[in-house]
């Protein structure tokens, strides 16, 4: 059931922006600091002596931000399609489980998310190289900083894609977004078991791979909860 | 031009809008506590607890907050030809326009008064004692909405001409995270829009009626309200409904 499904969903959000937005936010994060970088080059290779990993550093400043806010942004315009125009009946007197809906909309903005993903990695390496950091270009820390955000960030998704279809006025799952982008600013002072924190990848014993982890199960957890909420609920 | 706030307001008031009104004066409070700096002798602590908080606060729940809101009051109107019932009123587009943008100021303005009480009450219930400084404190909460008004007119814009909360959000998230950037920079953070209510609240700034310069206030507050306010306006009057 979940390709036709998946099929229907990537053919409702044609011509929504999901691809614009899915190419501007890794661009805009790495175009921050080719502004960056290009107002202050010589100061910020002092900074240094491992050039890539400051490099590395400065773009991920801006990675949980754009990501938290990407979120809110796609799923929010995920959840309009149907209620825009009063489509949730339709869609729902199908023969389709609402399950299946659900997951077919988590499995979409996954994959967009992931897509974003991979092009922050490309952007960020671009541009390095075009930097001329060094010849030793660290590939795993690359990969790290631009995947392990979108693990970590999987709860947030979760939290958000409920938030999105269960409310009819979408104020609501954006000012929650919003409230979520700036507890994910302020992380640095906040306890590790606050979610928003997560995607920046920081806690307690310096292990961004433990972010990785959290952001699974929770994620998982959250998803489940969502899920099963959004079926038991009337359709709107 | 009465009524037509009177009928704005009474629509926004069944939107859920309290619950979105205090997301950030709550956020802040909470944010307040988690500072856990020293303060160095002699130094008010009052002022310390301001620096850190409008940071959060001015540099992005503000700007941001002000795409919500504008998208909640266009919101009645983008469901089921709303637009079409509402200008078929005798009421001018103009009016429509500058009533739904005078609505949204004036719940900026609540939104720094409950940020006010914020900070205060974080003050109060870190047992400050110095004296709260009054001045200070007023020019940064109205120099911050001073300094929302293009950005709330711009809101405004986008939130009529798309029907949904994303793309208008997306416009808003675009220009406001650059401003994390744009404020460390002498040169270039005076000239950004969306650096400049955390400029106008940033209490380490001049001395003069707020803690920017006027011909800066003037030419980048008040320049980029006149193109966002007549482009959203001319938008609007020229929008088929």
């Amino acid at each position: 059931m979940m390709g036709p499904l998946l099929r229907t969903e990537f053919l409702k959000i044609k011509r929504k922006g999901f691809w614009l937005l899915t190419f501007l936010g890794p661009f805009g994060v790495v175009a921050l600091q080719m502004v960056n970088y290009g107002v202050r080059k010589d100061y910020l290779f002092q900074q240094s002596d491992d050039r890539w990993a400051y490099y590395l550093h400065n773009v991920h400043d801006f990675t949980p931000l754009a990501l938290v806010l990407g979120i809110v942004i796609l799923t929010s315009l995920m959840a309009s399609i149907e209620n825009e125009t009063n489509a949730w009946k339709q869609l729902m007197s199908l023969p389709v489980s609402k399950y299946s809906v659900y997951l077919s909309k988590f499995t979409v903005l996954s994959f967009f998310l992931l897509a974003a993903s991979f092009l922050l990695m490309v952007f960020t390496l671009l541009y390095g190289i075009f930097l001329d950091l060094g010849p030793d270009i660290p590939y795993a820390d690359l990969a790290r900083y631009s995947f392990y955000p979108f693990f970590a960030s999987l709860p947030v998704l979760a939290l958000q894609l409920w938030a999105a279809v269960i409310f009819r006025n979408q104020g609501i799952p954006v000012a929650l977004g919003v409230f979520g982008v700036i507890l994910t600013y302020s992380s640095y002072s906040l306890p590790d078991w606050l979610i928003w924190k997560w995607p920046t990848l920081m806690n307690g014993w310096n292990e961004p791979v433990l972010n990785v982890l959290w952001g699974l199960l929770a994620g998982c957890a959250l998803y489940v909860f969502g899920m099963i909420d959004f079926a038991r609920r009337d359709v709107k | 031009m009465l009524p037509i706030l009177q009928s704005e307001w009474f629509k926004l008031r069944k939107a859920k809008i309290v619950s979105v009104l205090f997301t950030g004066p709550l956020a802040g409070f909470l944010l307040g506590f988690t500072i856990h700096g020293d303060v160095p002798e002699g130094v008010n602590p009052w002022h310390i607890l301001l620096l850190f908080m409008n940071v959060i606060y001015a540099l992005l729940f503000l700007p941001l907050m002000t795409g919500v809101l504008a998208g909640l009051i266009c919101r009645y109107e983008h469901q089921a030809g709303g637009w079409k019932q509402l200008l078929t009123l005798p009421v001018t587009r103009g009016k429509v326009f500058t009533g739904k943008y005078i609505i949204l100021m004036a719940l900026v303005l609540f939104i720094q008064l409950l940020y006010l009480g914020a900070v205060y009450g974080v003050g109060w219930a870190k047992g400050f004692t110095e004296p709260f400084p009054l001045e200070i404190v007023w020019k940064s909460i109205f120099g911050g909405w001073i300094a929302s008004f293009p950005l709330v007119a711009l809101q405004l814009w986008m939130s009529i001409l798309f029907k949904n909360f994303a793309a208008p959000l997306a416009v808003n998230a675009v220009f406001t995270l650059p401003a994390i950037l744009a404020v460390q920079s002498e040169r270039f953070g005076p000239y950004y829009p969306w650096g400049q209510p955390f400029l106008m609240m940033y209490i380490g700034g001049g001395d003069g009626v707020f803690f920017v310069p006027w011909e800066q206030l003037l030419l980048v507050v008040g320049g980029s309200f006149l193109v966002f306010f007549l482009g959203g306006y001319i938008y609007f009057q020229r929008k088929a409904v």
